[in-house]
């Protein structure tokens, strides 16, 4: 009579301790350590140290199948925008130089596929002797400051200069059109200034397209733009999918900028967050579309 | 059957079922681990990247910095370390020289000597 009072409650006493016994055990006398793990495990703060080292050590080797082995272990769906994604965010976190031109340099060199790195565009801080892929060379100087140039942009708004254009107005273009960074001495001159008037894109930008004397987008070009009190750097090919020769910058309504290439040539000066008017009148920002070229 | 035979029966049951759920239906997955926790093999590439860009950029605390994420041995320990498993996997003589450099190099290096980055 007791027995049959007491049920089969004992099973699931017996169930539970079963499984207490087999947490206890997997989680305090022999947890899980983490070993022989792979690269795509690491946290996400850590895969960006990851490709930033990646970049790095592209930057010695040149070895871009190396390169791309490395950063396929992160397994990301994109290994080429995230890098390019990583370079954005590295300028914008303010990160150091030198890791921003590295994650750049081998975003542009996947885009473009190419396997061999131009030295005017490593660090300058760089030496590589006894390297037997690169040979070294100074960092181009500024060939002409900022605000040098006789030629000063149109910056106010006339019917000329404006474009209602429904859509992005970047052209796409082929890889296999794609130019390599201009060679020391090169000097850029500014050969077209228009306002964008694009309703899809309200903020107002300076949009940079750099091309050659073939029109062929050129990838990896530094920019830097100056304005009352601050500079800002950025590099053209950081958007492939916008093109490997475009570049863009945020403007502030208000401030004045100036624009010219880091290598030198024509400056864009002047430059102001310009308004453009919809077709209901309403007001909105509009882009400064700066075409420079190689000649 | 008696009841404690039962019991333990249960109680293996209870076991086996845990092991099942932990190790078939929801597996120990490998998320957010620290360079720390890698295969020997990328360790060793790990290090290897770092010798590669110590050639472009000649840092050596940014290169301490950069071995140090892969646990609190010695540097010299884990370039050691990394050396031994590329000699014993016959990594390319280049590879090899990049390692030895960056552990020579390591030597000299003075940690009293850094600039702290901000």
């Amino acid at each position: 009579m007791k027995q049959d009072r007491r049920g089969s409650w004992y099973l699931l006493t017996g169930l539970v301790i079963g499984i207490g016994l087999g947490l206890v055990y997997s989680w305090v006398l022999s947890p899980v350590k983490y070993v022989d793990a792979p690269p795509y495990a690491l946290r996400v703060d850590y895969k960006d140290d990851y490709r930033v080292l990646v970049a790095a050590a592209y930057l010695y080797s040149g070895d871009l199948v190396r390169a791309k082995d490395r950063l396929t272990q992160l397994k990301d769906n994109d290994i080429t925008q995230s890098l390019a994604l990583q370079a954005q965010r590295a300028m914008t976190e303010g990160r150091p130089e030198g890791e921003i031109k590295a994650l750049g340099i081998l975003t542009m060199a996947l885009v473009q596929g190419k396997t061999t790195i131009d030295s005017s565009i490593l660090p300058g801080q760089s030496s590589a002797e006894g390297s037997p892929t690169m040979v070294t060379s100074p960092t181009p100087p500024d060939l002409q400051p900022a605000g040098a140039s006789t030629l000063v942009p149109q910056t106010s708004l006339n019917s000329e200069s404006v474009m209602n254009t429904p859509g992005p107005t970047i052209p796409n273009p082929t890889f296999s059109e794609v130019t390599s960074v201009p060679t020391l001495g090169s000097l850029f001159v500014l050969e077209d200034t228009t306002l964008v008037c694009n309703p899809d894109q309200p903020q107002p930008m300076i949009q940079v397209q750099v091309q050659d004397a073939e029109g062929h987008p050129i990838s990896g070009v530094g920019i830097v733009v100056t304005w009352e009190g601050g500079e800002d750097h950025f590099f053209t090919g950081l958007k492939p999918e916008l093109g490997v020769g475009y570049a863009d910058f945020l403007m502030i309504p208000g401030v004045v900028y100036s624009l010219t290439m880091a290598n030198g040539g024509q400056a864009a000066n002047d430059l102001t967050a310009a308004e453009c008017l919809s077709a209901d009148q309403s007001q909105y920002w509009g882009s400064w579309m700066l075409t420079f070229i190689l000649p | 059957m008696s009841r404690w035979t039962k019991f333990l029966l249960a109680v293996i049951i209870g076991a086996a079922a845990g092991l099942f759920y932990g190790w078939i239906v929801n597996p120990v997955a490998y998320v957010d681990i620290a360079p720390s926790s890698l295969r020997a093999d990328y360790k060793t590439d790990f290090v290897l990247m770092v010798a590669e860009a110590y050639q472009v950029d000649h840092d050596l605390g940014l290169s301490v910095r950069r071995l140090a994420l892969l646990g609190s041995s010695a540097p010299t320990e884990i370039v050691a370390d990394a050396l031994s498993y590329a000699h014993q996997h016959e990594f390319r003589s280049q590879d090899l020289s990049l390692l030895q450099d960056l552990g020579e190099a390591l030597r000299t290096w003075n940690p009293n000597q850094e600039i702290p980055t901000p």
